[in-house]
């Protein structure tokens, strides 16, 4: 890798939201700018050029089209980062997958249907490998950064593999179960310093499940609170719908 | 020392004036829940006023304050010659109102980190902290089983004793360090009827407090030994999420991890530590991917038997101080008394 590595983002079939927060790190850009070159970025730059170090791939993939042009990202990246829960595990783009998919493309493009051929959407690493997956609806910019640093100094980047519990116990938040509401939490990865239930709001999942999660005591702790069978599940494949533990459970 | 006897009306005065010369923590509101239920925690205060002396349980204890659940142990540089600067809390700290369990897994935290390697970073700030201990009449809630452990009673481990004896609050001195906290404070000498207030507290403790676990405390190194195979292990692990909260806001777990974290000019950072929890996937995973207790069911034993029976052995006393603050937080609902009950009915 040159001096100063070059760095280029893409995005499939997502709200480029995740771009989005690259640019949010306002404090740190000019810093971040200092050690990398952006050769790639359609949310902030007019500048488009192909000789990459570092790709970040943002959206799922759910057109054949997104095929090739993710495979040809791969070729030329000497690594390949999933970027946010569309690239990682599928993301809201999964709940699509879940219904008949004529009758989900002709709700969105009407009688166009037939000229915008789309099928049930799958994390980038369905298709190509990826060397880091940075989570979350949108990516934590913290996360975003950390990891930088370590792709730029040959340090490995460590994705947290433990539940959202841990970063609640440590910010001591009151846990929401304990509030008589329920949460996702206790099966979803962490490192998003846990936004939503620090203000009160149920973790819905979006940076995905943790490596060997307990999913059927969620279902049992969740429908013994009175949320139905449909409801946990409803839950669950908001963002969770390309996991296995929860295909399985469908 | 003789004890005083400090007016409830001048108590917040007396935390105030502490405040002028030492980081005063002690129990606050965290939040109310709309059915009138209120969570504590242990905060820094400037105005003694806002101190809740009436608290039951905090979400996390004062460990906190000597094992931070995240802190900075050093700043490095790698330009030229690699240099570290190590990073050092030195504020005195008085913490107001730790309960007999706190207190006791406070003297654990002291015998872990200053047996064999002495950890600085820990005696730093142990070493700084005064503790006012609060004394409690009856349990926290239906999840307490201090009593079970034998830690509802401390002789010693704090600077002052208060014991809420109606109006005034009776302050036993332990300390010179205590004795000289409490000059701050406008207080009288203790007289006959003080004493027979403080002992009608102690009759009515004796009173409020009841054993749940059916066999002997003593008993259970030798129960767990037994317990190894169980299938019990198996079945409560089939419920636990692994999601760490019951280390996390134990009193006495006292494991943590440590990462460097870079700059961005990739050249300066700091070192990490952050607690962290034996119940985790990761915890005990090794380069080359081997995990010694990959198992949830064994994790969760590991867990107990660190308890009840490992730090025992090590220490003279258990690793559990049944303050229940790993049942409160458990979203699974694993509770301590039952799991014991049922360990040592299942052999």
């Amino acid at each position: 890798m040159s001096a100063k590595p070059k760095l280029a983002f893409f995005s499939f079939a997502s709200c480029e939201g995740c771009q989005l927060q690259v640019i949010n790190c306002e404090d740190e850009l000019v810093a971040l700018l200092g050690a990398v070159e952006i050769v790639n970025f359609r949310e902030a730059i007019d500048e488009r050029r192909d000789d990459y170090d570092i790709a970040f791939v943002e959206g799922s993939i759910t057109r054949p089209e997104d095929e090739h042009e993710v495979k040809e990202i791969r070729e030329r990246a000497k690594i390949l980062v999933a970027f946010g829960a569309c690239a990682t595990i599928g993301g809201i783009n999964a709940i699509k997958n879940f219904q008949p998919q004529e009758k989900v493309s002709q709700y969105v493009y009407g009688d166009q249907a037939a000229t915008f051929p789309s099928y049930p959407a799958r994390p980038v690493h369905d298709l190509v490998k990826v060397d880091l997956k940075l989570h979350g609806c949108p990516i934590s910019k913290s996360e975003f950064l950390e990891a930088c640093k370590c792709l730029l100094a040959g340090k490995q980047f460590t994705v947290p593999n433990y539940p959202v519990c841990v970063t609640c116990k440590l910010a001591e938040n009151v846990c929401l179960y304990q509030k008589g509401m329920t949460c996702l939490g206790v099966v979803t990865r962490a490192g998003c310093d846990p936004m939503c239930p620090t203000f009160g709001n149920k973790c819905i999942g979006c940076r995905g499940l943790i490596d060997h999660p307990n999913v059927n005591a969620a279902f049992d702790v969740l429908e013994d609170l009175g949320l139905t069978l449909e409801e946990v599940t409803k839950d669950f494949t908001m963002f969770d719908g390309c996991h296995k533990e929860i295909t399985e459970k469908k | 020392m003789l004890p005083k006897v400090l007016e409830k009306s001048k108590f917040a005065a007396f935390a105030t004036a502490l405040a002028g010369e030492y980081q005063v923590v002690g129990p606050q509101l965290k939040e109310q829940s709309k059915a009138g239920g209120e969570t504590f925690v242990f905060g820094p205060v400037t105005d003694g006023a806002a101190l809740r002396m009436d608290y039951n349980i905090t979400l996390l204890s004062p460990k906190k304050y000597f094992l931070p659940m995240r802190e900075t142990l050093l700043k490095y540089t790698t330009v030229g010659h690699p240099k570290a600067e190590a990073v050092m809390d030195t504020r005195q700290r008085v913490i107001v109102g730790a309960h007999p369990c706190d207190i006791y897994a406070t003297w654990l935290l002291d015998k872990v980190f200053s047996t064999d390697h002495k950890d600085p970073n820990y005696l730093s700030r142990r070493e700084r902290a005064l503790i006012i201990g609060l004394d409690c009449a009856k349990p926290c809630d239906e999840t307490s089983f201090c009593h079970d452990m034998g830690t509802n009673y401390v002789e010693s481990g704090f600077d002052l004793m208060m014991t809420d004896i109606g109006e005034a609050y009776f302050v036993e001195i332990a300390t010179e360090a205590g004795q000289a906290l409490l000059a701050k404070a406008e207080t009288r000498e203790a007289h006959n009827e003080d004493f027979a207030k403080r002992q009608a507290f102690m009759e009515r403790k004796q009173g409020g407090f009841h054993k749940r676990i059916p066999v002997d405390t003593k008993y259970l190194p030798e129960i767990l030994e037994e317990s190894y195979d169980s299938l019990v292990w198996e079945a409560i692990g089939r419920r636990c999420f692994s999601c760490g909260s019951c280390n996390l806001v134990c009193p006495t777990c006292y494991c943590f991890d440590i990462t460097d974290k870079l700059n961005l000019d990739l050249t300066s950072g700091t070192r990490e530590r952050t607690v962290d929890s034996c119940q985790l996937d990761n915890f005990a995973s090794v380069a080359g991917g081997e995990s010694f207790r990959e198992q949830r069911s064994s994790r969760l034993r590991h867990r107990f038997f660190r308890k009840a029976k490992y730090i025992q052995e090590a220490f003279g006393r258990k690793g559990c101080v049944g303050c229940g603050r790993c049942d409160r937080n458990c979203v699974a609902k694993i509770n301590s008394v039952e799991t014991y009950t049922q360990i040592a009915g299942s052999r």
